[in-house]
């Protein structure tokens, strides 16, 4: 049988105009209006593009926000390197790169095409989101209206959790089922074809681009000087369309949720391969990488998920570990056989039984332990919500979770 | 410099042959999967080599241990 996310892929999207990236939303995602905004797009020297990309310190979006210079410097160092896009985004949460898609598809493509002109790549692969066809369509659109002095070549990603994995795309860019395997280099020495490959999400190649085309984020007065610029933000309600948000490094966490209505105990920071944190916790934090990280809730790929107050968090991490369980790629032995075991285990904290010792050991026995790094998101949610939910594990073990005659568990 | 097994997730079966040649490091979990406990060192280096060629689906490697 197979699970469905807890939380459906958004096609559609609420955006927030912001100070940079989402900045000036009402003349549209159209070329004439981008280029009248921001002038031609400069070509860039690498050594030059490498000290702005390290200055700013623009960084992936994984939890360990890996600098995109560090990547850049390496795949400069191989012969005939390749730059990718990765659309898909795969976290069912996360509603960003489907925001910079339908609005600003022209910055995302910009930050490939000037990256590549200075690498001397000669192609940009673009990936899009097999589950977003609006997404998908919206970046064609923007892909027709340009001539890029490089050749461009399009894929779509499988509608999987995994497909956006980095191995996974290169497995899709080889023609191959995109399927995460083993990696034994970075991409960035050994990616396609044994080329280096510089991969990154659409938010990472939007912020490069801005950074081109309107400078230092830092002299707009933008984040801080340990973290300079903005992040987009998907705050993910239940009950209601995602919302992004592009704010600065240093904003209040309080500043951000004011608009919620109705407060949850915990929110999922982070997505599906994320945190449990409690909303107070979270509202004395500042948007930060660094800080969330250091505060075990790190921040990734910007999302914010806010059950309704109805919603007993337990009976959800159950739900999305049956999700995330049902996408494992199933070739990876401790993924394959950990995974099920886990959910089945989590559901039996629901039902009452006491068994997080039994949780924990399962969490050791899969994590670290596959060819991507789905087991290890997965216990990360896993150990998250034993460490703060520990109260409602409490609650159902002596029968009185006061949300779960509101929302009945499904087996 | 010491070195490190790892293994590659989707080749490996579960076979436990690396854990029948090379005690001292591989532990098997409870669905038969290997479970590298420690690193190979020097006096293993050879053992470790001869799992490496031993493994029916080629699954096992020796890495150099990332410095610490
Ligand atoms: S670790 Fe799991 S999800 Fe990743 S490739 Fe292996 S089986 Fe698939
Ligand atoms: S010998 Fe190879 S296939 Fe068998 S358990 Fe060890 S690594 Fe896996």
């Amino acid at each position: 049988m197979s699970a469905p996310s807890p939380v459906p892929v958004p096609d559609r999207v609420v955006v927030h105009p912001g100070p940079a990236l989402l900045a000036g939303l009402e003349s549209g995602p159209w070329l004439p209006a981008h280029r009248a905004r921001f002038g031609p797009l400069p070509d860039v020297s690498l050594d030059d593009l490498l000290d702005r990309v390290a200055r700013v310190g623009v960084a992936g979006r994984g939890g360990a926000a890996f600098p995109f210079a560090t990547k850049l410097a390496t795949a400069a160092r191989g012969r005939r390197p390749v730059v990718v896009v990765n659309l898909a985004e795969g976290e069912p949460a996360s509603a960003k790169d489907t925001a910079l898609a339908l609005t600003r598809p022209h910055l995302v493509l910009d930050g490939a095409v000037a990256t590549a002109r200075a690498l001397r790549a000669r192609e940009v692969h673009v990936v899009l989101p097999g589950e977003r066809p609006r997404t998908s369509v919206a970046v064609l659109r923007a892909l027709d209206e340009r001539r890029d002095p490089v050749r461009v070549r399009v894929h779509t990603a499988s509608p999987t959790f995994v497909a956006g994995q980095a191995r996974a795309v290169l497995e899709l860019m080889a023609g191959r089922p995109d399927l995460p395997v083993t990696a034994w280099q970075p991409e960035a020495v050994a990616g396609h074809a044994g080329r280096p490959t510089l991969l990154s999400n659409a938010e990472t190649w939007a912020h490069v681009a801005h950074l081109l085309l309107a400078g230092d984020p830092l002299r707009a007065g933008l984040g801080t000087t340990a973290e300079p610029g903005t992040t987009l933000l998907t705050i993910s309600r239940e009950g209601a369309l995602p919302e992004v948000r592009e704010v600065a490094h240093g904003t209040p966490w309080r500043d951000v949720l004011a608009d919620v209505p109705d407060r949850p105990a915990a929110a999922l920071v982070g997505g599906f391969h994320g945190t449990w944190a409690s909303w107070d916790h979270l509202e004395r934090m500042r948007v930060s990488r660094a800080a969330m990280r250091a505060e075990g809730m790190p921040l990734g790929a910007g999302i914010v998920h806010v059950p309704a107050p109805t919603t007993c968090p337990l009976a959800l991490t159950a739900d999305v570990l049956a999700y995330l369980a049902d996408q494992s790629a199933r070739r990876c032995g401790p993924c394959l056989n950990g995974l099920p075991a886990l959910a089945a285990e989590v559901r039996g904290l629901v039902a009452g039984r006491d068994g997080t010792r039994r949780v924990e050991r399962l969490a050791a026995l899969v994590d670290g332990r596959g060819a991507c790094a789905h087991p290890d998101g997965t216990v990360r949610l896993v150990r998250s919500a034993l460490a703060v939910l520990g109260d409602e594990v409490e609650a159902h073990r002596s029968g009185q979770c006061a949300t779960r005659s509101l929302r009945e568990v499904t087996w | 410099m010491s070195h490190a097994l790892r293994v590659d997730w989707p080749s490996c079966h579960a076979r436990g042959l690396c854990h029948e040649l090379l005690p001292e490091v591989v532990d098997l979990d409870e669905w038969g999967y290997p479970l590298v406990t420690g690193e190979v060192t020097e006096a293993l280096l050879a053992d470790a080599r001869a799992a490496v060629r031993a493994c029916p689906r080629l699954a096992l490697r020796l890495v150099e241990a990332p410095p610490r």
